[in-house]
């Protein structure tokens, strides 16, 4: 056993720690269990453009900065030396990342100044395990962080929606780590064809907490969730509403998110004239509650990692109508137990099942109760425990002590 | 929560504005009789439109062309207070009775054009339910 032996500290490596996007959520949920277990965690933010951390993190988890983006955080410096570093950090800061594809959705986030900064930290890192959550880092990780580190990568996305440049670095570099972890079955078929060799292991992301209020199968609310974006697809759900708005003109359809597609989705409501049906209800921070108040979840998402928002409405007995896109809903849901599949991209097949779901209430009932019990295989208990043995046996591999030698090498 | 006419369905199209709701707080004989919609100028309080609301039990529907908000003083942005009246009671519209917060920004209605003005419904900050006259470009 190497349980005596001390906690190796673990390092979550993230774009943004500051932001609201799913991977945050799901690693600050990891952090919260593994810090509870007794770990050494640190979250670290290879930019930063807030103040605060906008979810619920336990305050033994470390948080630190790579490069702070805040207004006022780069004091300029004073001297000969600090002006010329200062006009080269000018110059690199305009400058295109040296290892990162273009075509990694977070491109426009990194430049040469960034990455330098990121190769910086990671090439100094020697012990304990750090685990790289998108493909940019991951890249650079593989690359640079060489010392000693223990490096897992996270893929939080199907590897069929990365563009081309990207799947090809990943077929190339990611071997080099010690273990790729991605969230659905589907998906570690993919990564283990196109990985030979390559430890791949599947850990599905975990809910905040199972222990939910459960929805009202009589209300007539229909909710949706996600950023307003055309990967969420909202702009096939609006039209998909506006086929049932006359034969159930009491129900109502409401969307919570925020994002840079808001003014096209209104007007798509008013084209539609849904105004009286359809919400954009914004960001809240009480996304429990509202997903409480509806009687089903709809996902119209073009793709997913592992939609974690649709788990969650699950777990307040909520069933879920979803297109059956890469990847997640039909690793998920069982189509006519918990909740209705329907053809990726078809906003009839979706107004259709949505209908079904909206004409009978002891149906919403009974796949409720079943989304409940598929819910529960995604509870933290149940998912952050095999994190603490990757880690375990990844660490134990690398240093191999005493009694772990001999199983370890 | 006081008496007032509850707003639930809104359908700004076709150059008319119809609106759908309930009398609220007051007892049933009381919202029989003769109700009207009344349209008030928040700038110009002696300036109003009235128009027919149709009253089944507590339900009501009332609806007004939006020709008629054209005026040759507006000033760049102008609203219109709605009411429901009987001529005793004078009823504020609003929706007060669900449990979405900040409607202003959330149940969001279509701008419609007459000539060179816009109008648009809106909930105020305190949920009760105006027009917003914009002449010019658009709003």
């Amino acid at each position: 056993m190497t349980g005596r032996r001390p906690l190796p500290r673990v390092r979550y490596l993230l774009l943004h720690a500051y932001g609201r996007g799913g991977t945050i959520r799901t690693v600050m949920n990891q952090a919260n269990s593994l810090v509870a277990a007794g770990w050494e965690v640190e979250i670290v933010s290879a930019l930063r453009r807030r103040d605060d951390i906008q979810f619920p993190l336990d305050p033994r988890v470390k948080v630190s900065t790579v490069v702070d983006m805040r207004e006022g955080a780069h004091i300029p410096a004073s001297g000969l030396m600090g002006r010329w570093r200062d006009r080269r950090r000018g110059r690199h800061l305009e400058e295109p990342p040296r290892y990162i594809p273009a075509g990694e959705f977070g491109y426009r986030y990194f430049n040469r100044y960034v990455e330098n900064r990121l190769i910086a930290y990671m090439s100094a890192l020697t012990d304990g395990v750090l685990v790289t959550t998108r493909p940019a880092l991951n890249f650079l990780a593989a690359e640079h962080a060489t010392g000693g580190v223990v490096r897992v990568a996270q893929e939080h996305m199907n590897h069929g929606t990365h563009k081309r440049d990207v799947q090809k670095r990943i077929r190339e570099i990611y071997p080099r780590f010690d273990a790729v972890a991605v969230l659905t079955e589907r998906d570690r078929d993919e990564y283990e064809e196109l990985l030979p060799g390559t430890r791949v292991v599947r850990i599905p992301n975990a809910v905040h907490s199972l222990d939910q209020v459960p929805a009202d199968p009589r209300s007539r609310i229909a909710v949706a969730a996600g950023r307003l974006f055309p990967q969420k697809g909202f702009d096939m759900l609006i039209p998909a509403w506006a086929k049932l708005v006359e034969s159930f003109p009491d129900w109502q359809l409401r969307i919570y998110g925020s994002g840079e597609k808001k003014a096209e989705l209104r007007a798509l409501i008013e084209e539609h004239h849904l105004y009286n049906h359809v919400f954009l209800m914004g960001h809240t921070d009480r996304l429990d509650d509202e997903l409480a108040k509806a009687s089903f979840y709809v996902l119209s998402s073009r793709f997913e990692g592992l939609p974690m928002v649709m788990i969650e409405a699950m777990s307040h007995a909520l069933p879920v109508v979803s297109f059956d896109c890469p990847t997640g809903p039909s690793d998920v849901l069982t189509h006519g137990v918990d909740g209705l599949l329907v053809p990726p991209e078809d906003p009839d097949a979706l107004a259709d099942a949505m209908g079904r779901m909206m004409a009978d209430e002891k149906l919403r009932e009974e796949m409720g109760v079943a989304a409940v019990l598929t819910a529960a295989s995604y509870g933290p208990d149940a998912v952050h425990p095999r994190w603490e043995a990757l880690f375990t046996e990844l660490h134990g591999q690398r240093h191999p002590t005493g009694a772990a030698k001999g199983q370890g090498a | 929560m006081k008496p007032h006419a509850e707003i639930e369905e809104i359908w700004p199209r076709d150059g008319r504005i119809r609106l759908v709701g309930r009398i609220h707080g007051l007892p049933r004989d009381d919202a029989a009789g003769d109700w009207r919609l009344v349209l008030t100028r928040r700038a110009h309080a002696d300036r109003r439109l009235r128009y027919d609301a149709r009253l089944k039990g507590d339900r009501f529907e009332s609806e007004l062309p939006i020709d008629d908000l054209a005026a040759p003083d507006y000033a760049a942005v102008e609203e219109w207070d709605i009411h429901l009246t009987d001529g005793r009671a004078q009823l504020r519209a609003g929706r007060h009775l669900d449990d979405i917060r900040g409607k202003k920004k959330i149940l969001v209605y279509p701008e419609q054009r007459t000539g060179n003005l816009g109008v648009r419904p809106y909930y105020t900050v305190k949920d009760n339910l105006s027009l917003e006259c914009r002449p010019g470009g658009a709003a």
